[in-house]
């Protein structure tokens, strides 16, 4: 085992004291389930996905399979004049973060909205529009090209939406850090309600990328699955035989508040946002630091923000793609920073990488583990890749006790980001 | 399908308008059709009507009756 790094216990602030974020609510619109008991039941109770269906428009491609919210009626959820204005990923965004509000017992006709902020992470926000209105500028001409694309495309289109929905009016925001984004977004509220900017924050990921132009340069980079006889097995994070990630869809966002504001309205609180850190790795436009050092100096970073010990991290939902270099190379990091004890998961097999929205749902995941004392199984991890030096919890949820855990995400463009959390 | 049902059935399927709130007096503003919504709906009568919209100045000022009136003249030309 390697010796820690350099920024093992240090004080990222002196003077500065360890600050918690409330979480009072969570939302989230998976391929595991719509309804954050849904997809919890989803995640925990069978390990696998009820589906990850062919999609027509990926006919032909290496990899033709996508994780989906199936079951889930936009128009009927939101009404026409509504979902007329937003992009997909902005739709799931929206109706996660009208469960997270009702979540936490507010009622956004008579908060106080100017101390209200949103923070949404989108890796690629409204790309189908985008593939969809340029086959439709070659074939049709530029005449027939939708006023609506520049306006719903942009990547902040989830954020603006959720504000006009909810009717917020402090500070609302993208962040864009590739397949960090929903991590990188709920440090950012945690640094606003920090600094006092705000005093509840929406934040977390939202995606939806059912695009062929997309998926065909991911098949091209060989960077997802091509599994096509079995889509179901095809997310397999630390398992022997992975071949790639496999994209999906989704929203998960968290109701954040300072802690006084929750106290004051006697609100229920699910967890804890403790800790965040984020670094860059500076070394590749897709692979990660081949060592580790990037996502090392983010785990590091919110440990330390967090006021923690890595012996007190009890459970680490990891990014756990499924890609041959991430599993590896985020696995050996774990071991090296947290040791041996901490039971880790992956709950991408089960979600499908949701690339921008993968940092949110699973910081949702990881409050309900913290809730419920409950570690998601990490689901077709039939061959444990004996390569990889942590206790991964596979086939079913394993129950502990455990007052912190982490979340981290790698994005492309060596953004690392990770999370503190810790039980109410 | 006249001109006036055309338009209708547009506004309330693709933009979620209440039928009973479309009358030929009503502002479009009024139906919540800002500059971007009409730019949309010229894009939806012109594909439906096949007809060509371009030369024609749309606000949100104007009434539902100026509308069908003009998408009338295009239709008849």
């Amino acid at each position: 085992m390697t010796a820690p790094g350099p920024f093992a216990r240090r004080s990222v602030r002196p003077g500065v004291e360890p600050f918690s974020a409330a979480v009072t609510g969570v939302g989230l619109v998976t391929a595991a389930g719509v309804g954050t008991d849904d997809a919890w039941r989803g995640v925990c109770d069978t390990g696998v996905a009820p589906s990850v269906p062919h999609l027509p428009e990926l006919d032909g491609l290496p990899c033709d399979f996508m994780y989906t919210v199936d079951g889930l009626d936009t128009k009927a959820a939101l009404g026409i004049a509504a979902q007329r204005l937003m992009d997909r990923f902005s739709q799931l965004a929206v109706i996660a973060a009208r469960e997270a509000v009702a979540d936490a017992g507010l009622d956004p006709s008579v908060w106080d909205s100017g101390r209200v902020a949103v923070v949404i992470g989108s890796a690629h926000g409204g790309l189908p529009f985008y593939d969809e209105q340029h086959t439709t500028l070659t074939e049709r001409g530029a005449r027939r090209v939708s006023p609506k694309l520049a306006p719903l495309s942009v990547v902040n289109g989830a954020a603006s939406s959720v504000a006009m929905d909810l009717g917020v009016h402090g500070p609302s925001q993208a962040v864009s850090t590739a397949c960090s984004s929903g991590t990188v977004a709920i440090g950012t509220a945690h640094q606003m309600l920090r600094a006092g900017a705000c005093d509840i924050v929406v934040a977390g990921g939202a995606e939806s990328v059912r695009s062929r132009l997309l998926i065909a340069s991911a098949c091209q980079m060989r960077a997802v699955s091509t599994r096509r006889d079995d889509p179901l097995a095809a997310c397999r994070p630390f398992d022997t035989h992975r071949d790639g990630f496999v994209v999906g869809e989704g929203a998960g966002l968290l109701v954040m508040e300072r802690p006084e504001h929750a106290r004051a309205r006697g609100a229920t609180v699910r967890a804890r946002v403790a800790g965040y850190g984020a670094s860059s790795d500076a070394h590749s436009a897709v692979a990660p630091d081949p060592d580790g050092l990037g996502i090392e100096r983010a785990l590091r970073t919110a440990l330390a923000d967090a006021d923690v010990d890595p012996t007190d991290i009890g459970h680490v939902n990891a990014h756990g793609t499924s890609t041959v270099a991430n599993d590896l190379i985020e696995a050996t990091m774990l071991r090296r920073v947290l040791g041996e004890h901490p039971l880790v998961t992956s709950t991408k097999a089960m979600t499908g990488h949701t690339l921008g929205a993968a940092g949110g749902i699973e910081a949702a995941l990881t409050v309900l583990a913290l809730q419920h004392q409950l570690v998601p199984p990490t689901g077709n991890l039939d061959a444990p890749d004996p390569a990889i030096p942590v206790d991964v919890v596979s086939k079913e949820a394993r129950r502990a006790v455990f007052d912190c855990a982490v979340k981290t995400s790698l994005g492309f463009g060596g953004h690392n980001a990770a999370l503190v959390l810790t039980r109410a | 399908m006249s001109t006036s049902e055309e338009i209708s059935a547009l506004l309330v399927t693709r933009f979620g308008t209440d039928p009973a709130a479309i009358r030929p007096e009503v502002p479009l503003r009024q139906l919540r059709l800002d500059s971007l919504a009409l730019e949309e709906l010229r894009l939806l009568i012109e594909d439906r009507m096949d007809i060509d919209l371009e030369d024609v100045v749309l606000s949100s000022r104007d009434t539902v009756a100026h509308l069908v009136a003009a998408v009338h003249s295009k239709a008849g030309a």
